[in-house]
């Protein structure tokens, strides 16, 4: 279908990028999204009596989840990057819609992001919930890893994305994903919030979400904590008490976790210099190995992690064992252009880290780089603010499946269209 | 997955010039109204290669560009005893990484359109700094392909 038929390039489509911590929503053409929605769900129950069927509710977006509900459970819709649960996923849609962006879907075409690994059902499953019940002019479905590699204007690269749940490998040629060299791990910044907990836990250190807090003093450091409880209900669920405690530990992360620039080793980590944090509670100390010793196993799944998911291969493994599985014509363009992506590639030296993993694995006939955005904000919202750009092109506006196309050619069009 | 942009066909006929009428050395390619692919640039036979480097970034850091070059060296085969001349036709897409994101996506998912439309390159370059578009890089990558 013809731009003209949009009446000029201005079409005002719609972004949505699709991830594990959050999803990010907004108009095309803007530099940023409009929304960065947490993915989790509060769900409950309700009847209006007692003899009644009872009904579910969800509790969506950021102030919603943390509220004290009794009997709320805190779930997600994804599984492994996919829609799982599409009842939850379309009252998700519809806060979107209707609470965050407050826009018709009927008006506006949509680019949703997906991962390489997706299968047809899922996306044919998805075009049907967009064209069938929100009625959009137009979609199309874009896999993350190319968006991500065309924003750093390279149709050929090695796409090294670390999310909340898994970090993998994708090579992407001429902006094609190549699904059958992908590789990925289970390991991710969820993963490192786990080993945190379960680290300060051992340690004895309590941990409380903010919000249980009424007051607090702080005095020394590693002084036992002088702090007020609110009257909390007694029955919340404990995977609402597990996600707020992710929260916490998320900042912690950010704050205290540091890659060392080579192969972990104790004595000389020891002599690095010590960073502070302080908890909810008013508990606060210094913290030196822990920092190095934590993210580790990401890049050296030998050294042992506790409990939990264990990574099999390290990040480095992870881009080697990829290349490996391509072509060897495109190899060499794969190691000269790696492109580092994800709110977990956030994580203090990790880019440097992974070049030097890299330098030691590269054969000595390529050239490696190891490329990245330098910002949080470029990395965690890069795949949108690559659809956002893409769908904001005019010459764009020709690739749209359209509502009729799709009502001419059912579902399967997604496939022949968007690849 | 692509952008949408066309190539137009002054391209492609500049191309056929430099392929098969040897007319001239280079052509650089830009992208009109984020719409069409067109010629931007084009190289008399004996400008030098560092020419063609100052017209593919004479749009300034921030700029993006194509450039399509037919380039000539000695080759010399093992066991002979004569080196022998060699030309070829390289596709360049070259997107620095201080361009605009916006640019960069631009180039970068139109470079497919380009490249289908230019039947008979030999190699394709991706460039994103001087270090890959140079004389010497250009070069030792039009030469992996030869024997020895």
């Amino acid at each position: 279908m013809s731009g003209a038929v949009y009446g000029g390039d201005e079409v005002g489509a719609l972004v949505f990028d699709i991830g594990h911590n959050s999803v990010r929503a907004g108009y095309a053409g803007e530099d940023s999204p409009k929304a960065d929605i947490p993915t989790t769900v509060g769900v409950w129950l309700d009847s209006e009596d007692e003899v009644s069927v009872p009904v579910t509710h969800y509790n969506i977006g950021l102030c919603a989840i943390h509220v004290w509900r009794p009997e709320m459970e805190l779930n997600t819709f994804l599984k492994d990057g996919m829609i799982e649960n599409w009842d939850m996923f379309e009252n998700f849609l519809d806060y979107i819609y209707y609470s965050a962006l407050k826009a018709v879907p009927r008006d506006h075409p949509v680019l949703l992001t997906e991962p390489p690994w997706i299968t047809s059902p899922k996306r044919e499953e998805m075009a049907e919930l967009m064209f069938e019940k929100y009625g959009v002019p137009a979609a199309y479905l874009a896999k993350n890893a190319s968006l991500a590699a065309f924003a750093n204007g390279r149709p050929t690269c090695l796409v090294v994305d670390s999310g909340a749940t898994h970090t993998s490998a994708v090579p992407v040629h001429d902006g094609y994903v190549l699904t059958q060299a992908v590789v990925k791990s289970p390991v991710g910044g969820d993963y490192l919030s786990e080993q945190c907990r379960i680290f300060l836990q051992e340690k004895g250190i309590e941990l409380v979400p903010p919000s249980f807090v009424a007051s607090k003093e702080v005095g020394r450091p590693e002084e036992s904590p002088n702090w007020q409880r609110r009257d909390v209900p007694y029955n919340l669920t404990d995977s609402w008490f597990t996600y707020m405690i992710k929260e916490v530990m998320q900042d912690f992360q950010a704050t205290i976790l540091q890659v060392s620039d080579s192969t972990y080793d104790e004595e000389i980590v020891k002599t690095m210099p010590t960073t502070h944090y302080e908890f909810p509670n008013g508990f606060h100390k210094d913290f030196s190995v822990e920092r190095f010793k934590i993210p580790e196993p990401l890049f050296n799944p030998t050294t042992g992690a506790k409990a939990g998911i264990q990574p099999i291969l390290g990040v480095g493994s992870l881009v080697t064992t990829s290349v490996g599985m391509c072509d060897i014509d495109i190899r060499p363009a794969m190691y000269g252009n790696v492109v580092v992506t994800g709110g977990n590639s956030s994580l203090q030296g990790f880019t440097e880290r992974l070049n030097r993993d890299l330098a030691a694995k590269t054969p000595p006939s390529m050239r490696l780089k190891v490329i990245s955005a330098p910002g949080t904000v470029e990395r965690r919202f890069g795949a949108w603010t690559g659809g956002s750009i893409l769908s904001s092109l005019g010459s764009f506006q020709q690739m749209w499946v359209s509502k009729q196309e799709y009502e001419e050619g059912g579902k399967a069009i997604i496939q022949t269209k968007c690849y | 997955m692509a952008s949408g942009v066309t190539v137009s066909d002054a391209c492609k006929t500049t191309y056929e010039e430099i392929k098969k009428d040897k007319k001239h050395r280079y052509v650089i390619f830009y992208i009109k109204d984020e719409r069409q692919i067109d010629v931007e640039v084009i190289g008399a036979r004996d400008e030098e290669y560092e020419q063609f480097l100052t017209n593919l970034q004479a749009g300034g850091a921030g700029e993006c560009r194509y450039g399509l070059y037919d380039f000539e060296y000695t080759h010399q085969c093992q066991g002979t005893s004569e080196a022998s001349k060699k030309q070829k036709l390289f596709l360049m897409s070259w997107c620095p990484d201080t361009a605009k994101v916006k640019k960069k996506m631009l180039y970068s998912s139109s470079f497919d359109a380009l490249k289908k439309s230019l039947v008979g390159v030999q190699k394709y370059i991706q460039a994103t700094d001087l270090s890959e578009a140079s004389q010497e890089a250009v070069e030792e990558k039009l030469r992996a392909t030869d024997r020895q």
